[in-house]
């Protein structure tokens, strides 16, 4: 699980059947930085990537998502999906040790 | 495995069923010398690690399947022992 900010939403035109339904989410993920406030840009550094939510997660919200083949395991039949939304975040406290 | 230093929780409003009260820590990878060696990221915790405590964690998610026993968890990551 990594934590991230959903920055904004996809919709899909055309799309493979098995994900009808479904709902998708663009999350930067939170590097040290962003964790501990020193970024406030709101957008991280490293690469966004898009997840499928099922949590109803909005713009602005801190998730944590889950990338790899673990991402399909809620589902009860194999679909092509390797990252998914699996909490939001109320709090949080990260505070790593002053070197 | 993964060598990581616990540098705090995470509190969740909402999530999948398998979370539920399940205790979890973002953890910084660490090298052998105690320096950052990576993007945090957060796991599971039912050891209970304190504050920096240099800790192993699992990324096997099948592992975690068992102990939270959800056969359709997505969560990866889960602290599996501290280091002495």
């Amino acid at each position: 699980m990594k934590p991230g900010k959903v920055i904004g939403t996809v919709t899909l035109g055309h799309r493979d059947p098995s994900f009808r339904g479904g709902r998708w989410v663009m999350i930067s993920p939170m590097g040290g930085d962003e964790l501990t406030g020193k970024n406030t840009s709101g957008v991280s550094p490293q690469f966004s990537l898009v997840a499928y939510d099922d949590l109803g997660a909005g713009v602005g919200d801190e998730v944590l998502y889950v990338e790899g083949a673990e991402a399909m395991q809620p589902f009860d039949r194999p679909i092509p999906l390797d990252a998914i939304t699996v909490a939001l975040i109320d709090t949080y406290k990260y505070e790593p040790p002053t070197q | 495995m993964i060598l990581a230093r616990v540098d705090g929780n995470v509190v969740t409003s909402m999530g999948h069923d398998s979370l539920i009260g399940q205790t979890i820590v973002l953890c910084t990878p660490v090298d052998e010398a105690g320096a950052n060696a990576g993007s945090p990221f957060a796991a599971v915790d039912p050891l209970g690690a304190g504050m920096h405590a240099r800790v192993y964690v699992t990324t096997d998610g099948s592992w975690t399947q068992d102990t939270v026993h959800d056969d359709h968890s997505p969560i990866r990551n889960q602290v599996m022992g501290f280091v002495d």
